[in-house]
């Protein structure tokens, strides 16, 4: 059984890094696919849709944060610690980083037909970037009370 | 990568329509169109091409009979092996029908008997309810009545325009919620086509076309007819 739960905090601290690096990975493909066909039908800009579709970038980095904070001695009374933050953390920016990345190709098409939207167009991928922030600060205060 | 956004590079690649009316020409050219059309999986692009084959005109048998067109549609339209295409192609097939209707009642034909004169769930509807203007018909097509007037009164350019833009608001409807997958691409080429069947319409041509048709019509009549052309 404690082999099991040691495992689990294992999963819990590398899953906060893993889970956002396969949110970011979809989020930028998704843009970054978007930004490709607007740069096939526009011609110019092209710098713009590229700086938009790395935005689901971030959710890594939160993610190595998260990881980096909550690494430490994984014993049984720190583990199913670890497990909860760190797998719930890595599903809250695995889950922005792919919406995200769908906001960022709206953005993209719509920018791409009126130039006009392009500031405000983005607020939307804004708002979600602010959720991951939320998942990302309350897990490094979380992160402070683990029993060690 | 999710099933929704798959299509996120081709439909960004595709320039905006605009309205179907103020167009001069289609947003990009047939080929231009095709070309990006390849980024479609295999199994996408054939069901693209059976339902544009079956709604296009320009694919349709103009010589066949209404039954062997309705015999053929309702022999093609299982085969659209996505649900939304095939949703959308029997629309467009019942709308043909209703058109159909109208047009015969207008010649002062009588409700048409057998199972194939037309295709869809509406057959019946329409043979019962023939003397009625809209076939009972306007709360399920709001643009019946109108259509039903405009052919009356002969504005064939009213009534093309009518049904095209019923055509592109349905297109609209359906569309909802659909930003980068299949249905996004069908709706997109539909509204494609639409745009470039209206602007095709060439005034000029048409007149050419018609003067062509009553010369040799004309030509063909008896002695007087000839003399009253001169």
């Amino acid at each position: 059984m404690n082999e099991l739960v040691i495992a689990l905090g294992w999963a819990g601290l590398y899953g906060a890094m893993a889970l956002a690096a396969i949110g970011s990975i979809i989020g930028c493909a998704i843009a970054g696919q978007a930004a490709i066909g607007a740069m096939v039908d526009t011609d110019s800009g092209y710098g713009r849709y590229i700086g938009i579709s790395v935005m689901p970038s971030s959710q890594v980095i939160y993610g190595i944060v998260i990881m980096f904070t909550l690494q430490r001695e994984v014993t049984v009374v720190a583990a199913p610690a670890l497990f909860g933050i760190g797998l719930l953390a890595g599903l809250a920016l695995l889950f922005s980083a792919v919406r995200q990345g769908q906001a960022c190709a709206s953005a993209i098409h719509a920018s791409k037909t009126k130039p006009e939207i392009f500031g405000l167009s983005l607020a939307p991928a804004a708002i979600v970037e602010g959720f991951a922030v939320f998942a990302f600060v309350f897990a490094l205060v979380l992160a402070g009370s683990i029993p060690s | 990568m999710p099933d929704s956004h798959r299509y996120a590079m081709l439909l960004a690649s595709l320039p905006d329509h605009g309205p179907l009316f103020g167009a001069h020409q289609p947003p990009l050219s047939r080929l231009r169109l095709d070309e990006r059309l390849g980024l479609l999986d295999e199994e996408d692009a054939r069901c693209l091409r059976k339902l544009r084959a079956l709604t296009e005109w320009a694919a349709q048998n103009r010589q066949g009979s209404d039954e062997e067109i309705a015999r053929a549609a309702a022999d093609q339209l299982p085969r659209l092996a996505h649900p939304f295409a095939r949703e959308l192609a029997a629309w467009r097939l019942e709308m043909r029908t209703l058109v159909c209707a109208l047009r015969r009642r207008a010649r002062g034909e009588e409700p048409p008997s057998g199972r194939y004169w037309g295709y869809g769930r509406w057959l019946a509807q329409l043979q019962r309810h023939w003397s009625e203007p809209a076939f009972r018909l306007e709360r399920a097509f709001p643009w019946l009545p109108e259509a039903a007037r405009q052919l009356a009164r002969g504005d064939t350019l009213g009534l093309e325009r009518l049904l095209l833009g019923a055509v592109w608001e349905h297109l609209g409807r359906v569309s909802e919620g659909h930003f980068f997958d299949f249905e996004a691409v069908i709706v997109y080429v539909l509204r494609w086509d639409l745009i470039d069947r209206w602007t095709r319409y060439d005034r000029d041509q048409a007149l050419a076309r018609f003067d062509a048709l009553s010369t040799a019509a004309l030509g063909a009549g008896p002695e007087w007819m000839r003399e009253a052309a001169h």
